[in-house]
């Protein structure tokens, strides 16, 4: 059984139709990419997925369960969890609580519990600690624990956003363009840590510009163009379609500067 | 006295010892309120009280950074709910304090479902209409109220049969409160629920992408408010014996904001430091009451043009508070 | 209980009463469209407009057609002072909403507490424009201070009309309040026209205040019900529509004074907070829609 599956899911916004008719099936195991040239409709077909927004038509279906037009917050209780392009950290948190309030749907501690500490509530908290301890030791941040967000370096926090996403510990985890902004070495790092996340049994879709980590982490890709699946398959048969070099050579240089190595790499 | 964090990194020791500076300074101000009586105790009770309501405001609108101008409106709940039982209908002080307490957080509850969903401005002006409101109402209704006249002969609290009348009796009762609050806030602060305010403070994006009830942690922020404000008001009468309509003005909004912009928003030290430097300023200089509203709205434009994160936060490592 | 009869006369004072509530809110609506601020002192320019005019009549004998325009001329100073002494340094370090309508709202305080000190608590009124006895249509009597008020009011909204249409500097800043950046890139003074959307909001405020007060009385204390009831009329009106504010002000007005005679004077309030609460609920984009 698939682990997500769009069904003729649309969006518009007025007149204009963001996400067209779009249908595929995301499998449990392993990588899956949406590329596509800017302004496709990644980001609006992740909202429809998350919950940020719903969808004008089509149904979306996750676990076998229809998650259409559910609130972002019941679909991420369901194991449904994202990242977003442009990094949301709480900077006035330090970094470790930003990974600790991922741990959020694992916890049950109310209000009376954060007053009275009873044993369950420690012993909560104390799991809660340990998990975090160990995202930030698998992400690289474990030395930067107490830094505030805010202080890290634009690559960490990133970084860190992947960490706090996965401390919900989803089954399927949304990485919206997770290389935007990083050097190679950053995004080689980030390629090993995707396919450790997807190798321990998280269902990973991200949707990226850097044709190089869709290459070596994605075992699938789907390309979409002007709101539209155009093509599916693996990495390599993706490449080889006709479609796919009609769409990137055929559309205007791409405007985003946010990851200089997606222009050279979509072309090549 | 209030901070426990589970784990403690070495290097930050020096920083706690900075982070007890405030704490320091709130034992020497009540102290020496202890020691001389009279008019400091009652000066400094009244800042003590004002503490509590702050600590409220700070939850909701430090912790969880959102925006209330009308939660004087549930100190009116409370203070009235709680001298109308006691003077008018004989209850005893601490039964009518938990009542007032529940009817406060009701209405906060019938009123945040609707007034949480506001956005900027509008949100602002509803909450701040919500406290008018309460304001003419405790006006108009004289056959409770009686109007501006106001309320006089309410009992002071007690403890089994016995009044706590004297200047220090109030003072020590009224710190244990305080402490009591403070403690609460810091707890809240180091937990899954402070965590998930700090979360809606900080992007309420991010927070619903990890399964955060966003508007749940919005109205429980908006109903714990509520009630320490209840609280602060039942105190109030309670300490002072009498109340009137003023008590509960537009005047304890801006004194009350100029005592979080003070203290140092979000931080769990920065309500009662403010309470206490903004009431004891205006008694140093010995000015009269028409200059105290005066200089509280100089000094609150002052510090959001000029220190907007406080005093409190020169003393707070930065990033965690 | 309520005597129906009375009716039309009510409506007549809730007529008067909503043009000045919708010349606040035309203030409101003014700065807000010019900088997207929320400028919580404007009820210390409607108390004030009164207030100054008061003193210059009663203390040092100034005609009242002179001090009226002295009053206005000094408001609409206060509000380029307060653009400039709080608003601004605020405005610079980009500081959010709520904090700039903490500042105004601080700053209302200051000024009612300085009027409070330099003229006493007790409240202040102004002698009618026309001292003749109402003239009677029917069994309602229409007061000249409401001929005033009336007059007065639909001059100011037909001259600001021409203002912000005929005039460059009017175009200008509907071209602000349309798009900031891009009137800044036209080369419009963007922060010029801030000074002069305080300014113009508090001669507006200063009006009003002057208008009314001679039916009911100036106090220190009387700006901030006028602020609400001048912000319902702007929301009532779509936040930033000027003259949807105005035609908000004339329904909160003839909703007000219906709600006197159902509930009594002493509700007026609660009954214009509860239109407030109920649009903000309900319908927050007001009748005609929000701008923008």
């Amino acid at each position: 059984m698939s682990r997500l599956r769009l069904e003729g899911v649309t969006r518009r916004f007025g007149g204009l139709v963001a996400v067209d008719n779009v249908s595929f099936d995301v499998p449990a195991e392993g990588v899956t990419a949406v590329i596509g040239p800017n302004g496709a409709g990644k980001t609006t077909l992740f909202s429809l997925i998350s919950g940020f927004l719903p969808p004008s038509a089509g149904k979306i279906t996750f676990d076998g369960q229809d998650i259409t037009g559910h609130a972002p917050q019941s679909i991420a209780a369901r194991g449904l969890v994202r990242t977003f392009q442009l990094v949301k950290l709480f900077e006035d948190l330090s970094v470790l609580d930003n990974v600790k309030v991922g741990c959020h749907l694992h916890g049950k501690a109310g209000l009376f519990s954060a007053l009275l500490r009873p044993a369950s509530a420690r012993r909560e908290e104390a799991q809660v600690e340990a998990r975090a301890r160990d995202l930030l030791a698998f992400t690289g941040l474990a030395a930067l624990a107490d830094e505030p967000a805010s202080a890290l370096p634009y690559g960490r926090q990133r970084m860190l956003e992947l960490a706090r996403a996965m401390a919900a510990g989803p089954k399927l985890i949304l990485l919206d363009e997770p290389a935007a902004g990083l050097n190679a070495e950053e995004s080689a790092a980030l390629s090993r840590i995707i396919r450790r996340i997807a190798d321990d049994g998280t269902t990973v879709l991200l949707i990226e510009h850097d044709m190089t980590l869709v290459m070596n982490t994605a075992d699938r890709v789907v390309v979409v163009d002007f709101g539209r699946k155009i093509a599916q398959g693996t990495p390599a048969q993706v490449r080889a379609d006709p479609a796919v070099i009609a769409a990137y050579l055929g559309a205007p240089e791409p405007s985003d500067t946010e990851s200089p190595s997606a222009q050279e790499t979509a072309h090549g | 006295m209030t901070i426990s964090p589970s784990i403690t990194s070495p290097e930050r020791r020096p920083l706690r010892l900075v982070g007890l500076l405030p704490w320091l300074f709130a034992g020497v101000v009540i102290g020496y309120a202890m020691l001389v009586g009279g008019y400091a105790a009652t000066v400094v009770s009244f800042a003590l009280i004002y503490a509590v309501f702050v600590t409220g405001l700070n939850l909701f609108m430090g912790f969880a950074a959102q925006v209330s101008f009308g939660q004087n409106a549930f100190a009116a709940i409370g203070g009235y709910v709680s001298a109308v039982l006691t003077a008018t209908y004989g209850w005893g002080p601490l039964p009518a304090m938990v009542l007032g307490m529940s009817a406060a957080v009701a209405a906060a509850a019938v009123i945040g479902f609707p007034a949480l969903r506001l956005k900027g401005h509008y949100l602002a002006m509803g909450t701040l209409a919500i406290g008018l409101i309460a304001y003419e109402i405790t006006v108009e209704w004289q056959s409770v109220t009686q109007g501006y006249m106001g309320i006089s002969g309410i009992p002071p609290f007690g403890i089994a049969g016995y009044e706590i009348t004297s200047d220090r009796g109030q003072l020590v009762m009224l710190s244990l409160i305080v402490a009591a609050c403070a403690f609460a806030a810091a707890r809240i602060r180091r937990s899954r629920f402070g965590r998930a305010l700090s979360a809606v403070a900080g992007s309420e994006e991010a927070a619903l992408a990890l399964g955060i009830d966003v508007s749940r942690y919005k109205l429980m922020a908006f109903l714990l408010s509520a009630g320490f404000a209840a609280l602060a008001g039942s105190l109030f009468v309670h300490v002072v014996g009498f109340v009137s309509p003023e008590v509960f003005g537009l005047h304890m909004v801006i004194v009350t904001f100029t005592m979080l912009y003070v203290g140092g928003i979000g931080t769990v030290a920065g309500p009662l430091i403010g309470a206490l430097i903004v009431s004891l300023l205006p008694e140093t200089f010995r000015a009269f009451k028409d200059y105290q509203d005066l200089a509280y709205g100089a000094a609150l434009i002052l510090l959001l043009i000029y220190a907007p994160r406080g005093l409190a936060s020169l003393f707070a490592p930065r990033g965690r508070s | 209980m309520a005597d129906w009869s009375y009716i039309p006369q009510v409506l007549v004072s809730g007529l008067g009463i909503g043009c000045v509530y919708g010349l606040i809110g035309i203030g409101f609506c003014v700065i807000y469209n010019a900088s997207g601020i929320v400028n919580f002192a404007q009820g210390a320019f409607v108390m004030l407009g009164g207030m100054i005019t008061h003193v210059l009549l009663a203390r040092h004998g100034v005609p009242l057609p002179l001090a009226a325009l002295i009053a206005i001329a000094a408001v609409a100073l206060l509000g380029v002072a307060i653009e400039r002494i709080v608003v601004r340094p605020l405005w610079n370090r980009k500081a959010t909403m709520f904090v700039m309508i903490l500042a105004t709202l601080a700053a209302q305080i200051v000024i009612e507490r300085l009027t409070l000190i330099a003229v006493g608590d007790q409240p202040k009124t102004l002698p009618v424009f026309t001292d003749r006895p109402p003239l009677m249509l029917g069994n309602v009597a229409v007061g000249y201070q409401f001929l005033w008020i009336v007059g007065g009011s639909l001059t100011i909204v037909g001259l600001l009309a021409a203002f912000f249409s005929l005039t460059r500097t009017g175009k200008a800043m509907r071209a602000c309040s349309i798009n900031r950046e891009a009137a800044a890139l036209q080369g419009i003074p963007v922060s010029r026209m801030l000074a002069l959307a305080f300014a113009l909001s508090a001669a507006l405020g200063a009006i009003a205040g002057i208008l009314i007060t001679p039916t009911q009385y100036t106090a220190f204390n009387v700006g901030v019900p006028f602020a609400i009831s001048g912000f319902i009329a702007a929301i009532v009106g779509g936040f930033g529509r000027p003259f949807g504010a105005f035609l908000g002000g004339l329904l909160l007005g003839l909703l007000q004074a219906l709600a006197i005679v159902v509930f009594g004077a002493g509700l007026k309030n609660v009954a214009a907070l509860s239109v407030l609460l109920l649009f903000l609920f309900i319908r927050p984009s007001g009748i005609l829609g929000a701008a923008k």
